[in-house]
C-alpha cells in the first residue's frame, strides 16, 4: 500500500469514529468493561473523566432530523441543543453512562435539563464553571467545581481518582493535542493539503476515541504526512471562524473549498479551538485543570466567556497574519447567542483592517448550498481583485 | 369582514378597543413614579451624578447606598417596548450587525447604547441607519454610563451582553460582574430554598455582593452607606410583603385583580428606590383590592376560567393580551414572572444584615431554576389559585424564559391542568402571532369546558 493510500485508510477509520460516536463508545465498553461519559461542550476537562478510568466522549450533533425532541425544546434553540434532546428522546444516548457538563450556555442548560427529564435514570451532572474570568472569586469557584466533578465521577466509576492518574491523563491529552496542532502547523505553512472535511475528522474523532488509541493513529498519520512532498497552492487562503459547540456540516466545508479556496486555519470548536491549549504539567493537577480553563480563553478567546482583557477580534487579526489567510468566513450556528452578540465586534475589526469576510448562518436542517456558493464565490472574487476588496472594505 | 382582515386590507393600525378587564386604578400611581424616575435619570449628567448601567437582578439598593444613579437596561428596553418606541434602538442594533434572533432586550439596550454614545460623542460605527431621529428619540436619552455592573442570573446571554456594552463604549469603563449558579439540583436534598446547593450558592453570591460594594467604593470614591442600605431594604421588605399580601387576596373567586395588574407593578418593585413612597404604592394596591373584595368587584365581569401565565412578559402587547383574555372571560390570575420574582420571599431579608437575603433573591430569579424547581413553584401556585390552565409564552428570543417550559407543561398535564403555547417575544413584536394565540386559547378553553362537563 502506498503512502497516500495509507493516509486515506487512517482518515477513513477516524471518519467512521467521528460519524458514529455511539457505535465506538458501545464497542469500547464491550472491550474494556468500563463506563462511557458523555460530555457537553465547550470547556469540559476530559482529563478528569479519563483519570476515573472512563471514556469521555464529547456528544456530537448528529444528522438525524429532529422529531421527538421537539416536545422537549422549542424550535428556536440551536441545532446542537435540539439534536441533543432528540438523541435523548429517541434512545440514541443509550451508550452513555452519564452526561456531564460545565458550561453555562442558557440553551445548553435547557437541553441538559430536558435530557434529565427524558432520561430520569441517566446521571446528568452540572458543575457550572463561572464564565466571567475577571473576578477574584472565579478561580476558587472553578477549583471547587472540579472537586465536585471528581467526587461525582468517583461515585459513578466506583474508585477514587488519584492525583497521579489525573497527571497521567493530562500528559496523554497534552500529547494528543500537540499531535493535532502539528497537523495545523503543517497546513498553515502549506506543507500538507488536508481538506477541511479531513481536518474536522481528526478533531471530532479525538473528541470521541480513547486518547491513546487516537494518538497512535495520529503518530502514524503524521509520519506519513510529513513524508509527503510539499503541496504549494495558488488557491485563495481562508480562515474559518466561530461555529461553537458542534461541527459545521462537511458538505458546507466542501462547497467552500470547491469555490477556489483552501482553508489554512480556523478557530472553530471542532477545530483549533479544541486543541489550542495544553494543561500545565507537573503541578497540582486540579489547579492545572483550572489553569487550563483560563489559559485557553486567553489563547483563543471565546465569546461564551466574559473577559475584559482579551479580544477575539485581535486574536483573529494575529491568526490571519500568521497563517497568511486572505479572508475570513464566519460560521454562526443559527440561534447561537454569544456568537450573535459578538459578531458586530468582529465585523468592525474586519472592516477597520480591510479583511474580506463573509457571515454564514448554519442550521441543523441543512443549507441552501447553491445560494451560499454564490456568496462564497463573491468573497473569493473580492479577494482575488484587491482593488475591489479595498472598495468593499 | 373581521377587524383583523379589515386592518390587513387597509394598512391602518387597528382601532384601540376599550379595555375589557377592570384594571386596578391604584397602579396608575406606579406609572407616574416610573416616569418621574426615568425623567430624573435623563438629567443625571447635568446634575453631575455618577451613572451605573446594570442588567439583571435588583441590585439597585446597593447602588443607591453607593451614592450613584442606576439605569436598569432591561427595564428601559421593556419601557420602550411597552410604549412602542423600541424600533429606533433595534434599528440601530441591526445596522450595527445584530441578527434579529438575538435576545430583543439585548438588541434594544445595545441599540440604546449605540444611540446614547452617538449623542455623547457623535461617532459610532453604524452603517447609515435610516430614519433614526437623533435628538428627540427616547432611546437616545439615557445618560452615558460611568461604569457597568452585570448581575444577570439564569441567562448566559445576560452576562455576555454587558461584556459587549463594555466594548461598545471602547473598553474604557469599569465593569463588575456578579455570577450566579443555576439552581440545578445535583443532589437529592436540592429543592426550592433548601439543600446544600442552595446554601453554597447563597454564600457564593453574597461574597460577590461584598466585592461589588468594594468595587463601587473604589470606583466612586464614596464610602458605602451601610445604614442607607439597611433603611432601603427595610422599605423594600415592607413593600414586598404588601405585594405578597395583595397577591394572596387574589385567591378569591372571582379574582379582584389579575396578572396584568401585577405586570404594571413590576417596575416599582424591580428598580425604584426603597423608600416610603414604594411602601405607600403597594399599600394603595392592597387597599384597592381589599375594597374590591368588600364591594364584590372583580377584575373580569364574568370570570369563567382561571389561568396562569408562564414566561417573560410580551411588553409590546400587555394591553392587547389583557383584552384578548378578558373577552373570553379568562382571568389570568398568576404568573411565574409576577409571582415568583421581585423580592417574593421577604422573610429571607434580615434588615440588620441584608446581604445574604439579597443574594438569595438574586438567585431566585424565575429563570434561574431547573425544570424540577420550577414545577415545584408553578404547580404550587396553580393549586393555590385554583388554576384551570397554563398559558406559556414561547418567547422567541429569550431562551432563559423558555427553558423548561415544555417539561413544565408535561408535568402540569399530569396534574390535569390544561396547557397551551403561543408565540411572541419580550420586546420584538414581529414574532407575535395573534392567530396562534387566538386559536390555541379557544381550543384550551373548550377543553376546560369539556373537562368540567365530564367532572360534573
Amino acid at each position: 500500500m502506498d503512502q497516500a493510500a495509507k493516509i486515506v485508510e487512517i482518515l477513513g477509520e477516524l471518519a467512521e469514529v467521528a460519524a458514529r460516536p455511539g457505535a465506538y463508545a458501545t464497542d469500547w465498553k464491550a472491550r474494556t468493561g468500563r463506563k462511557v461519559i458523555g460530555i457537553l461542550p465547550m470547556n469540559f476537562p476530559a482529563e478528569i473523566v479519563h483519570a476515573a478510568g472512563a471514556l469521555p466522549v464529547t456528544v456530537q450533533e448528529d444528522d438525524a432530523p429532529i422529531t421527538y425532541g421537539r416536545r422537549l425544546l422549542h424550535e428556536f434553540y440551536c441545532g446542537y441543543t435540539r439534536s441533543l434532546v432528540d438523541q435523548a428522546a429517541t434512545g440514541r444516548l443509550a451508550p452513555y453512562d452519564g452526561i456531564f457538563l460545565v458550561d453555562h450556555c442558557v440553551a445548553l442548560l435547557g437541553a441538559a435539563d430536558a435530557i434529565r427529564f427524558e432520561l430520569p435514570d441517566m446521571p446528568v451532572f452540572l458543575a457550572q464553571f463561572t464564565a466571567s474570568m475577571d473576578e477574584t472569586t472565579t478561580r476558587p469557584q472553578i477549583l471547587g467545581r472540579i472537586a465536585e466533578l471528581r467526587e461525582r465521577l468517583e461515585e459513578l466509576c466506583g474508585a477514587p481518582i488519584e492525583d497521579q492518574a489525573i497527571r497521567r491523563s493530562i500528559g496523554a491529552y497534552n500529547r494528543n493535542r500537540s499531535l493535532l496542532r502539528r497537523v495545523y502547523e503543517l497546513r498553515r505553512s502549506g506543507l500538507i493539503r488536508l481538506t477541511s472535511r479531513q481536518m474536522q475528522v481528526l478533531v471530532k474523532s479525538a473528541m470521541v476515541m480513547d486518547v491513546d488509541e487516537h494518538s497512535a493513529r495520529m503518530d502514524r498519520l503524521l509520519a506519513l504526512l510529513e513524508a509527503q512532498p510539499a503541496a504549494p497552492s495558488s488557491l485563495v487562503r481562508l480562515h474559518l471562524s466561530g461555529h461553537f459547540c458542534h461541527a459545521p456540516k462537511p458538505e458546507l466545508l466542501d462547497m467552500i473549498e470547491s469555490c477556489g479556496a483552501t482553508v489554512v486555519d480556523d478557530d472553530i470548536y471542532t477545530g483549533y479551538r479544541y486543541i489550542s491549549t495544553d494543561v500545565p504539567e507537573g503541578s497540582d493537577p486540579v489547579a492545572a485543570l483550572a489553569g487550563w480553563y483560563f489559559n485557553r480563553n486567553t489563547n483563543v478567546p471565546c465569546s461564551t466567556r466574559a473577559q475584559m482583557t482579551v479580544d477575539w477580534e485581535s486574536y483573529l487579526a494575529n491568526a490571519l497574519e500568521k497563517s497568511g489567510a486572505q479572508g475570513v468566513i464566519v460560521l454562526v450556528a443559527k440561534f447561537c447567542e454569544p456568537h450573535m452578540l459578538y459578531y458586530p465586534e468582529l465585523r468592525k475589526e474586519f472592516v477597520r483592517r480591510g479583511i474580506p469576510h463573509l457571515l454564514i448562518e448554519t442550521e441543523h436542517e441543512g443549507l441552501a448550498l447553491e445560494m451560499l456558493k454564490t456568496r462564497v464565490e463573491a468573497l473569493i472574487e473580492v479577494i482575488r481583485r484587491p482593488a475591489l476588496s479595498r472598495e468593499m472594505a | 369582514m373581521s377587524a383583523i382582515t379589515e386592518h390587513a386590507n387597509s394598512g391602518q393600525p387597528p382601532a384601540r378597543t376599550a379595555p375589557l378587564a377592570n384594571r386596578l386604578v391604584s397602579t396608575r400611581a406606579g406609572g407616574e413614579m416610573i416616569k418621574n424616575y426615568w425623567d430624573n435619570l435623563f438629567t443625571a449628567r447635568e446634575r453631575g451624578a455618577t451613572v451605573v448601567w446594570y442588567n439583571g437582578a435588583a441590585i439597585n439598593p446597593i447602588l443607591q447606598a453607593a451614592g450613584v444613579e442606576w439605569c436598569h437596561g432591561e427595564a428601559f428596553g421593556a419601557r420602550l417596548a411597552a410604549m412602542h418606541l423600541e424600533r429606533p434602538a433595534q434599528q440601530a442594533g441591526e445596522a450595527y450587525g445584530y441578527i434579529n434572533e438575538l435576545c430583543s432586550y439585548a438588541r434594544t439596550t445595545l441599540g440604546c447604547a449605540l444611540l446614547t454614545k452617538k449623542e455623547a460623542v457623535d461617532r459610532v460605527e453604524i452603517d447609515g441607519s435610516p430614519n433614526i431621529p437623533d435628538k428627540e428619540v427616547l432611546a437616545a436619552r439615557l445618560p452615558p454610563p460611568d461604569l457597568f455592573v452585570n448581575a444577570y442570573a439564569g441567562c448566559s446571554t445576560g452576562q455576555q451582553w454587558d461584556e459587549i456594552s463594555y466594548r461598545v463604549f471602547d473598553r474604557k469603563l469599569p465593569l463588575f460582574k456578579v455570577s450566579y449558579p443555576l439552581l440545578w439540583g445535583n443532589k437529592s436534598d436540592a429543592g426550592y430554598l433548601r439543600g446544600e446547593e442552595w446554601d453554597n450558592a447563597s454564600k457564593y453570591v453574597a461574597g460577590q455582593i461584598y466585592n461589588l460594594i468594594e468595587f463601587l467604593e473604589h470606583q466612586t470614591g464614596n464610602k458605602f452607606h451601610w445604614e442607607g442600605l439597611r433603611e432601603s431594604m427595610h422599605y423594600i421588605k415592607r413593600a414586598a410583603q404588601l405585594r405578597l399580601d395583595a397577591l394572596e387576596l387574589c385567591k378569591a373567586k372571582p379574582a379582584p385583580a389579575v396578572f396584568w395588574d401585577w405586570v404594571a407593578s413590576i417596575a416599582p418593585i424591580n428598580f425604584l428606590p426603597g423608600n416610603q413612597a414604594l411602601v405607600d404604592y403597594f399599600q394603595g394596591v392592597k387597599t384597592e383590592i381589599e375594597q374590591r373584595l368588600q364591594d364584590g368587584v372583580s377584575a373580569l365581569p364574568n370570570e369563567r376560567y382561571r389561568l396562569a401565565f408562564d414566561g417573560i412578559m410580551n411588553w409590546n402587547k400587555v394591553g392587547w393580551l389583557a383584552n384578548k383574555f378578558a373577552e373570553r372571560d379568562a382571568a389570568v390570575v398568576c404568573g411565574r414572572y409576577t409571582h415568583n420574582s421581585f423580592w417574593h420571599e421577604p422573610h429571607l431579608i434580615d434588615e440588620d444584615d441584608p446581604i445574604l437575603g439579597m443574594a438569595q433573591h438574586y438567585l431566585l430569579c424565575p429563570f434561574n431554576h431547573s425544570a424540577k424547581n420550577l414545577a415545584e413553584q408553578v404547580l404550587r401556585d396553580c393549586e393555590t389559585y385554583g388554576i384551570d390552565g397554563i398559558v406559556f409564552h414561547a418567547t422567541r428570543t429569550c431562551r432563559s424564559a423558555t427553558n423548561g417550559q415544555l417539561l413544565l407543561a408535561r408535568m402540569a398535564q399530569e396534574k390535569g391542568i390544561q396547557t397551551m403555547f403561543f408565540e411572541g417575544d419580550v420586546a420584538d413584536e414581529s414574532f407575535y402571532k395573534d392567530e396562534v394565540l387566538q386559536s390555541r386559547l379557544e381550543a384550551m378553553l373548550e377543553t376546560i369546558d369539556v373537562q368540567r362537563t365530564r367532572a360534573a
